[in-house]
């Protein structure tokens, strides 16, 4: 599905759900989802992450609104399904769609201006990279005698140092091949939106409201 | 075809009193190829971003392409007129892999879609790296990366070529095939090409007239001085002459089946290997072949299969914090050392765990003087030149004084005389403390009053070598 249309359609869905109380229609967001991840064979050991973290949340929760003991079940229920739909939902959309499409999608199919597109991009390709600095860091600290920890301000004050030095150095970088904000561009790649998209978006979108309509009490 | 001019152009950064570039004229003609050297903080780097327009110009019309000023080139055309290949090779890149990047830098330019294709498999044949397409950019080595720079600029195909000391971490033959490639671009193509080069090796043959930025002032020099620059890069001053084969050398650091690399990329094949104490010894071998990936072993930061041992025990058993002290490593990215704000602050923390008995105020007084450093212990360590922060990198690493201290391209970006400066103190610190050095070196002018052991690394294989002949 096109990226565009499938961050949409996730976005929208999540706002529905957080202003219904149906909890069929979250039990059946999260089959679909799940369904859809194993289709896509995502990772197991992803999967159990994105089960064992929401799990340990959504019980402390309800846990904490049962004990207060003014709440029915049925609304614990609702909470406890609604926190799954939101990781769920999300694992699927970011399991299934590649970064880089997702960014020639917002530029091309959503309008989205090229500097906050590619922004994006680089946000995202910096992710590995900060983990492996936290790691060089933590390194040259210990080789000059120095143990830096998770707490250390040290520590946050250098990776923010080196996040700001590459921005710079990627501003540097796009500028030199090219890239000049508000200019023009081709698109060597161009995403489509199909219009089984489209139906694709409409139809799980009225399956939704229909959902969302009979099981409302 | 577009001649660069330079018209008295001063140039001082923010906050500073003296002006990097003082009143500076020059013209670079058209379809040359130029060569700036100069000391390390010369204003080199900032002259060459000033023409690429990475850093604003005080006075639009201080710099003209063709007599017309870069502001008033239509945006899309600017990287057709002037393009930049930095220093640091893997910073210039925004895209994931290869290909991305190419596109990207057309797309930029509103090239038609249906020509892409072809311009970037041209740009990859004519620089030689059509295997690379595919590859993502951080996974390659700091020599594939310049290349993929370069093959980015010819696929622009920009009037003129700014190189920033392109070939800082480039082995000699890489260096030489890319200098030919830029040659190429220079006489088949039409292309003015300024280069800034602190390591004069190999230029003799296509320079005539050195241009040498020294305090804010630019000389040309005459063919006959430009040549005396040169001689003393010649091949007879290059080589290892204490060199031997080990033999009976008390072991340090020992590796038992050890390889590097991953399933789909092997860098070193399954060997045993072994790193002698109290010796200095130099690794060489082809850019991207996995000689920082072996630091990065042996310090504990990269993965590696078999087993590595330090004092005959494995390294992944003894405590962090105690192995650390014994096994330093000078990082190639001088930036990734430094751990405070100012120079004085970072000397401060050697000072509070190194070694105080060597390494006294006054010894580290005089050594700051001996590397030019002395007036700088007040300033940001981030707004040093690059090769200020690399001597500055050097004295932290050489105060902790670590058993065994391994360096990354500790010359890269040094000019002549910082080479020779450092060397001494290598030398002389390596003899006092009878530490052991084992140092990755492209650039080997300078070497030679240190180096006894020398380990190259080639196919997968890491071997000693003897003296050269």
């Amino acid at each position: 599905m096109n990226p565009s249309l499938k961050l949409a359609l996730v976005i929208l869905i999540a706002l529905e759900v957080s202003f219904t109380q149906v909890w069929t229609i979250n039990v059946a967001l999260i089959v679909v989802s799940l369904v859809l991840m194993l289709a896509c064979h995502v990772k197991f050991k992803r999967l159990a992450w994105l089960t064992v973290v929401p799990l340990f949340f959504a019980s402390a929760l309800v846990w904490s609104l049962a004990l207060q003991g003014t709440t029915t079940h049925h609304f614990l229920l609702v909470i406890f399904t609604r926190m799954f739909v939101y990781v769920y939902m999300g694992g699927l959309f970011t399991q299934t769609t590649d970064p880089l499409t997702l960014t020639r999608s917002l530029e091309q199919n959503a309008k989205l201006p090229s500097k906050f597109a590619y922004g994006f991009l680089a946000a995202f390709n910096l992710m590995p990279k900060i983990q492996a600095e936290v790691a060089t860091i933590k390194a040259a600290a210990l080789m000059r005698g120095q143990v830096l920890h998770v707490w250390s301000p040290q520590l946050y004050f250098k990776v923010i140092l080196a996040a700001m030095n590459w921005s710079d150095q990627l501003a540097a970088a796009m500028t030199s091949h090219g890239f000049v904000e508000g200019a023009p561009r081709t698109h060597a790649v161009t995403v489509a939106i199909h219009p089984k998209d489209w139906w694709l978006f409409g139809i799980s979108l009225i399956l939704v409201q229909v959902g969302l309509f009979v099981g409302l009490p | 075809m577009a001649t660069v001019a330079v018209h008295s152009l001063t140039f001082t950064y923010p906050k500073r009193t003296r002006p990097v570039l003082d009143d500076l004229t020059v013209t670079f003609p058209s379809g040359k190829f130029s060569l700036l050297t100069g000391v390390s903080g010369g204003g080199k780097s900032t002259l060459l971003k000033l023409i690429a327009g990475l850093t604003p110009l005080p006075t639009a019309g201080n710099i003209t392409f063709n007599d017309q000023p870069l502001a008033q080139i239509a945006p899309t055309q600017r990287a057709a007129t002037v393009a930049m290949l930095f220093q640091e090779p893997s910073t210039q890149f925004t895209m994931d892999t290869v290909t991305n990047e190419l596109r990207f830098a057309l797309e930029n330019q509103c090239v038609d879609p249906a020509e892409i294709p072809a311009k970037v498999h041209a740009a990859l044949a004519f620089i030689g790296i059509t295997d690379l397409q595919d590859r993502q950019l951080m996974q390659l080595s700091g020599g594939e990366q310049q290349k993929v720079a370069l093959a980015i600029i010819v696929a622009m195909d920009s009037d003129v070529i700014l190189l920033d000391e392109p070939f800082a971490s480039i082995d000699p033959p890489t260096r030489l095939a890319l200098l030919g490639k830029l040659m190429a671009l220079c006489t088949e193509r039409g292309k003015t090409i300024i280069l800034a080069d602190h390591d004069l090796s190999n230029y003799d043959q296509w320079v005539d007239h050195l241009a040498v930025l020294d305090a804010g002032k630019l000389t040309l020099l005459s063919p006959a001085e430009t040549q005396a620059r040169f001689a003393a890069f010649t091949p007879d001053k290059l080589k290892l002459t204490r060199v031997t084969l080990p033999t009976d050398q008390p072991v340090v650091m020992k590796g038992t089946q050890l390889a590097l690399g991953h399933s789909d990329r092997q860098l070193v094949a399954p060997q045993d290997l072994t790193l002698f104490a109290h010796q200095a010894t130099l690794i060489t071998g082809p850019n991207g072949s996995g000689k920082s990936t072996l630091f990065r072993a042996l310090v504990r930061l990269g993965k590696y299969q078999g087993l590595l041992t330090y004092d005959g025990n494995d390294i992944q058993k003894l405590p962090r914090k105690q192995y650390a002290r014994s096994v330093g490593l000078m990082f190639q990215t001088a930036s990734s050392q430094f751990l405070n704000v100012t120079v004085e602050e970072e000397l401060a923390l050697s000072r509070k765990f190194g070694n105080q008995d060597y390494f006294t105020p006054e010894r580290v007084q005089g050594l700051l003087t001996q590397l030019n450093l002395a007036d700088h212990t007040d300033q940001i360590i981030y707004s040093l030149s690059s090769g200020q922060q690399k001597k500055l990198q050097l004295l932290c690493m050489l105060m902790m004084a670590p058993a065994v201290l391994l360096l990354d391209e500790p010359l890269k970006g040094l000019d002549f005389a910082s080479i020779q400066a450092v060397m001494h103190i290598l030398t002389t610190a390596q003899h006092d403390l009878q530490l052991t050095l084992i140092m990755i070196s492209h650039q080997l002018s300078g070497l030679d009053d240190l180096i006894t052991l020398h380990l190259t690394l080639a196919d997968h294989h890491l071997t000693y070598k003897g003296a050269q002949p």
